[in-house]
C-alpha cells in the first residue's frame, strides 16, 4: 500500500492497496490491517487524526469490518471520531512504516529502480521482512533517517543500539578513515573503461584494500600495490570496514 | 633488466610503465642458442587497456614459434600471476621469472616454488635481477620449455560463448581458446587482425555471438572473465604463497608516503623542481655551455676550422657556407654541440634519476587536479614533463594515454607551450641580462596560456577523457649506472635526431640569405612582426628558423638581445611568441607519424595562430598601460 504522501491529498482512486493473482484480489485480513496501520500512521503524520479522513482515503472496501477487529484486537482506541493507537498498535504501524520506507531507499539509491517500481515493491516485501533483515537492511544502509521522499523513517532497534555516530555498514571507499582497510563488497560504476584497469589491478569484490591518502589524489594500497585514483572512481568503490 | 642480461646489450629499463612503448630486439648472447630476444612493454592485461598493452599482445598475435619469458614481481604474485594465466591459456611455452625475491623476503612473503611448478607445470626461475642473481638458471630453462599442463573452467555461461566461437576462429599462435575469450571480453583492438583472416559473414556470427553473450553480464562480461580468473588465482594462492604479510616501514616506504603527502608533496615537488634547475641551469647552461662554447668552440675548434677552411679552400661561397654567420661549422654544429648538447644532457640526468626512483608516477597524483581542469588526468604529467626535455620524443610517449582525446590534448600543448631543454637553455641565457620580472611574466603567460588552451581543448574537443587509475612503483634509489647508460642512450637520439636538422636549418638560412630570398620574406612579413608584435624587421629570419628548431627561433633573438637591439618589452614579446611558435620539424614529423596529416596541419594552425595573438596581445597590453620592464 502506498506511503506517498502525494497521493493522499483527497484523491481516493489512485491508492491502490491491493495486488492481483491470475485477475482475482486476493488479500488476506493481515495484510487488510496492515495497510490500515499504515494508512492511519501517514494521516497521523499530515496531522489527519479522525475516523472520516481514514475511511475517505482508503480503497479496502471491507475497511469498517477490519477496524473493527483491530479495535478488537486492542490495535487502536476512538476518543470521539478520532483514532489514538494504543501501544501494540503502535509500534506494529511503526515496524511496517519502517519496513516499507527502508524498502523504498533501498531499491531506489542503490538498485536505482524507479520511483513506480520501488513502490510497488516496498509494497508487498513491507509484510514480509522479518526484524532481522530489516535491521541488516538499515545498518547496510547506514541507519538512514529519511526515506527518498523524505517522510522519517522511524528507528529500529539497531539504530537504537548504536551510541556515537552511526556509520553504514558499507559505504563508498572514500568515506574510509586513512589507514583503515575494508573489504571490496561491490564495485557500481557508469563509466565502462573503469572496471577494466581496475580489475586488471586485482580491484574486485572480496579485496582488502587499505586507503592511504585523499589529496592530492586517492591512494589506495592492495598488497604491495598503490595505486592512484580519482576521487570520483573512490566514490564507486563500496567497502565493508574490516 | 633481465632482457639486458640475456642480450648483454642495454635498453631503458624504468621504473614507471610506459617506458618501453617500443619493443627492443637483442640476440641472446649464448652462442649455444640461436634465439631474438624481443623485451615488450610491462602490461596488466592482456586484453589491452592502452597502447602498451596493445603492442604486447600484437606480438604474440604476429610472431610464430617462440616462447615467453614472464617476469612476475614477487611481492605481487597476484597480479603477475593474472598474466601467466593469460600466457598459459594461450597454449604458449612458458618461463615465470619470479624477479624482486629479496623483497617479498623482507615483506614476509614465503613463495612456495615446488607448488607453483607442480600446479602449472612450467619451470620456474627465482631471482634477484640487480644483482644479477637466479639469472643463471634462464638459459638452461629456456633450452627446455613446456608447454602448461594447467587449464581450468570458466563459469557455464562463459565456457558455454568460448565453445560457441571456436569454430569460426582462424588459425592463430596463440589458441583459439584465449581468442574467443578475447572477443567475449569485447577486445575491439582484435578487430582488424580478425578482419584480414575472415570473411564478413563470419565476422558478422561472431559478432552476434559475443553481443549474445555481452548482453547476460550487465557489469561487462570482460570483468566478469578478469574475477573468474582472480578468484582461481586466489584459490592457487593459498598453496603457492604463505607467510605473514610484514609491512615493511623502510624509509623507502615512507619517502614514497611523503612524496604524495597534500602539503610535504607540494614541499617535496618544489625542492625537486629547484634542485633540477639548479642542476640543469647552473651546472649545465652556465658552466657547461659556457666552457663548451667559449673555450672549446669559441677557443680552439672554430678558430683552427676557420683558418683550416680559408686554407684549404679557395671559394668565398663555400667557405661562408661552411664557417660564415650562417655556416655549418660555425651555426649549426657550435649551437648544436655547445649550446644544446650540454643542456640536455643534464635534463636527461635529472629526468633518468626520476623515472628509476619511481618519482614520476607520484608527480602524477600531485598534479591530477591542475590536469582535471584541462579535461586530462594527472598521467599527462609524464609527458609533459619529457616535453621539457624534448617535445619530440614526448609527443612519442602520449601512447601512453588511453584515450584518443587525452592524446590529442597533450600532443597540442607540448606542441604550443612546452619549451624544450634546448629552448629554456636559449631563453634563460638570454633573460640574465634583464629584469626578473620578465621572467616572472613570461612563466605566468606562458602557463596561463596552456591552461587556457587546454581548458578549451577539453571542453572542445569531442570524445571521453580517460579515468585515473595509476600504480604507484616503490621509491627506489636508482642505480647510477643505470641512468648514465640511459641518458647516453637518450643523447645518441638526440644527435642522431637533431644535428641533420640543425644543419639543414642552417643551409636554409644560408640559401634564403644568400638569394635576398630573407630580404623579401622579411619586406612581406614586416607589417605582421614590426606593427603587430612591435619587433625590429631582422627579427623576422628568427621565426623562419624557428620552423627548424625551436631554440634556433630563440638563439636568434638571443644574439640580437646581446647586441642590444631589443628593449626589455621587446624581450618580452619575442620570448612568448617564439615559446608558443609552431612546434619545431622534428615534432611536426613525429605529430604526422602518431596522429596523422590532417591533425598536424590543424594543430600547427591553431599554435601558429595563438602564438601571433598572445605575442600583439603582451605588446598591445604594455603598451596601453605604459609598463616598461
Amino acid at each position: 500500500m502506498t506511503s506517498n504522501p502525494d497521493r493522499l491529498n483527497g484523491t481516493p482512486e489512485q491508492h491502490q492497496g491491493h495486488r492481483w493473482y491470475g485477475g482475482r484480489e486476493v488479500r488476506t485480513r493481515e495484510e487488510s490491517i496492515d495497510e490500515l496501520l499504515e494508512l492511519i500512521w501517514i494521516l497521523r503524520e499530515k496531522g489527519v487524526t479522525d475516523l472520516n479522513s481514514l475511511l475517505q482515503n482508503t480503497t479496502d472496501p471491507e475497511a469498517r469490518a477490519v477496524l473493527n477487529q483491530m479495535m478488537g484486537q486492542g490495535l487502536f482506541e476512538m476518543e470521539g471520531d478520532i483514532l489514538k493507537f494504543k501501544e501494540k498498535g503502535e509500534s506494529l504501524a511503526e515496524g511496517i512504516v519502517r519496513r516499507h520506507r527502508l524498502t523504498e531507499r533501498l531499491l531506489m539509491e542503490l538498485f536505482e529502480m524507479s520511483e513506480e517500481e520501488a513502490e510497488e515493491e516496498a509494497c508487498k516485501l513491507e509484510h514480509v521482512l522479518s526484524p532481522a533483515v530489516t535491521d541488516s537492511v538499515c545498518s547496510f544502509l547506514g541507519h538512514p533517517p529519511v526515506c527518498p521522499h523524505g517522510k522519517p523513517i522511524p528507528q529500529g532497534p539497531c539504530c537504537k543500539k548504536l551510541t556515537g555516530e552511526m556509520k553504514p555498514l558499507i559505504r563508498p571507499l572514500n568515506d574510509l578513515a586513512l589507514g583503515q582497510e575494508g573489504r571490496v563488497v561491490f564495485i557500481s560504476t557508469r563509466v565502462k573503461d573503469r572496471l577494466e584497469p581496475l580489475s586488471s589491478f586485482g580491484v574486485i569484490p572480496g579485496i582488502i584494500i587499505q586507503l592511504k591518502q585523499r589529496r592530492p589524489s586517492y591512494v589506495i594500497q592492495i598488497g604491495e600495490t598503490s595505486i592512484a585514483l580519482d576521487e570520483s572512481i573512490g566514490r564507486e568503490i563500496f567497502v565493508k570496514a574490516v | 633488466m633481465i632482457f639486458n642480461y640475456l642480450t648483454g646489450t642495454y635498453r631503458v629499463v624504468s621504473n614507471y610503465p610506459g617506458t618501453t612503448v617500443e619493443v627492443s630486439s637483442g640476440a641472446a648472447k649464448d652462442n649455444a642458442f640461436p634465439f631474438t630476444i624481443l623485451d615488450t612493454p610491462g602490461v596488466n592485461n592482456l586484453i589491452p587497456n592502452s597502447e602498451d598493452e596493445k603492442v604486447t599482445r600484437d606480438i604474440l598475435l604476429s610472431e610464430t614459434d617462440y616462447r615467453v619469458i614472464n617476469v612476475l614481481d614477487a611481492k605481487n604474485l597476484r597480479r603477475g600471476l593474472l598474466i601467466a594465466l593469460q600466457l598459459i591459456e594461450m597454449g604458449l611455452p612458458v618461463i615465470l621469472i619470479l624477479n624482486m625475491m629479496d623483497e617479498a623476503k623482507s615483506r614476509g612473503i614465503e613463495i612456495n616454488l615446488k607448488a607453483i611448478k607442480e600446479v602449472f607445470g612450467l619451470p620456474v626461475v627465482a631471482a634477484v635481477a640487480t644483482r644479477k642473481k637466479g639469472l643463471e638458471h634462464l638459459f638452461p630453462a629456456l633450452k627446455d620449455c613446456p608447454k602448461s599442463t594447467f587449464s581450468f573452467q570458466y563459469s557455464e555461461a562463459i565456457e558455454g560463448g568460448i565453445a560457441s566461437l571456436l569454430p569460426l576462429l582462424p588459425p592463430a599462435p596463440i589458441s583459439g581458446r584465449s581468442l574467443a575469450l578475447m572477443l567475449l571480453a569485447g577486445d575491439e583492438t582484435l578487430r582488424p587482425w580478425l578482419e584480414e583472416r575472415l570473411k564478413t559473414p563470419e565476422m558478422e556470427q561472431i559478432e552476434a555471438i559475443c553481443s549474445q553473450y555481452r548482453k547476460a553480464y550487465p557489469e561487462s562480461l570482460s570483468y566478469r572473465i578478469n574475477i573468474e580468473r582472480l578468484e582461481k588465482i586466489d584459490q592457487l594462492l593459498l598453496r603457492i604463497q604463505s607467510g605473514e604479510r610484514v609491512s615493511v616501514q623502510g624509509w623507502g616506504r615512507r619517502l614514497g608516503e611523503w612524496s604524495t603527502h597534500r602539503f610535504i608533496g607540494f614541499v617535496w615537488m618544489l625542492l625537486a623542481l629547484f634542485l633540477s634547475y639548479e642542476f640543469i641551469g647552473v651546472l649545465g647552461a652556465d658552466l657547461a655551455v659556457g666552457f663548451m662554447e667559449e673555450t672549446v668552440f669559441g677557443g680552439y675548434i672554430n678558430p683552427f676550422l676557420i683558418r683550416l677552411v680559408k686554407a684549404v679552400i679557395p671559394f668565398g661561397i663555400v667557405q661562408e657556407l661552411l664557417v660564415g654567420p650562417y655556416g655549418i661549422f660555425t651555426m649549426a654544429l657550435t649551437y648544436a654541440l655547445a649550446l644544446i648538447l650540454p643542456i640536455v644532457g643534464f635534463f636527461f640526468l635529472i629526468f633518468g634519476f626520476m623515472e628509476d626512483s619511481g618519482y614520476l608516477p607520484r608527480l602524477a597524483v600531485m598534479s591530477n587536479r591542475i590536469f582535471k581542469i584541462m579535461g586530462l588526468n594527472g598521467k599527462a604529467v609524464l609527458p609533459m614533463i619529457l616535453g621539457l626535455g624534448c617535445d619530440t620524443m614526448a609527443t612519442m610517449t602520449t601512447r601512453i594515454l588511453e584515450t584518443r582525446k587525452d592524446k590529442i590534448i597533450v600532443t597540442l600543448l607540448l606542441a604550443l607551450g612546452v619549451p624544450c631543454s634546448a629552448q629554456l637553455a636559449v631563453i634563460f641565457g638570454m633573460l640574465s641580462g634583464f629584469s626578473p620580472w620578465i621572467v616572472i611574466s613570461w612563466a605566468a603567460i606562458i602557463a596561463g596560456v596552456i591552461l587556457l588552451v587546454g581548458f578549451l581543448a577539453g571542453k572542445l574537443i569531442p570524445g571521453e577523457s580517460a579515468s585515473f587509475i595509476l600504480e604507484l612503483p616503490p621509491l627506489r634509489w636508482p642505480q647510477m649506472k643505470n641512468i648514465l647508460i640511459k641518458t647516453l642512450s637518450r643523447i645518441e637520439w638526440y644527435l642522431q635526431e637533431a644535428v641533420p636538422l640543425f644543419i639543414l636549418g642552417t643551409l636554409v638560412l644560408f640559401v634564403l640569405d644568400k638569394s635576398g630570398a630573407m630580404a623579401s620574406l622579411e619586406l612581406w612579413a614586416r607589417p605582421l612582426v614590426v606593427s603587430w608584435l612591435g619587433l625590429p624587421a631582422e627579427s623576422t629570419s628568427s621565426f623562419i628558423i624557428g620552423f627548424l628548431r625551436r631554440d634556433y627561433g630563440a638563439a636568434g633573438f638571443f644574439a640580437m638581445a646581446q647586441k642590444g637591439l631589443l628593449t626589455p618589452n621587446q624581450v618580452l614579446v619575442a620570448l612568448v611568441t617564439i615559446t608558443l611558435f609552431v612546434p619545431c620539424i622534428a615534432n611536426f614529423f613525429v605529430i604526422i607519424k602518431e596522429r596523422g596529416w590532417k591533425m598536424a596541419l590543424i594543430i600547427s594552425g591553431v599554435v601558429i595562430f595563438i602564438a601571433l595573438l598572445m605575442g600583439g596581445v603582451v605588446d598591445w597590453g604594455l603598451k596601453t598601460f605604459s609598463i616598461t620592464l
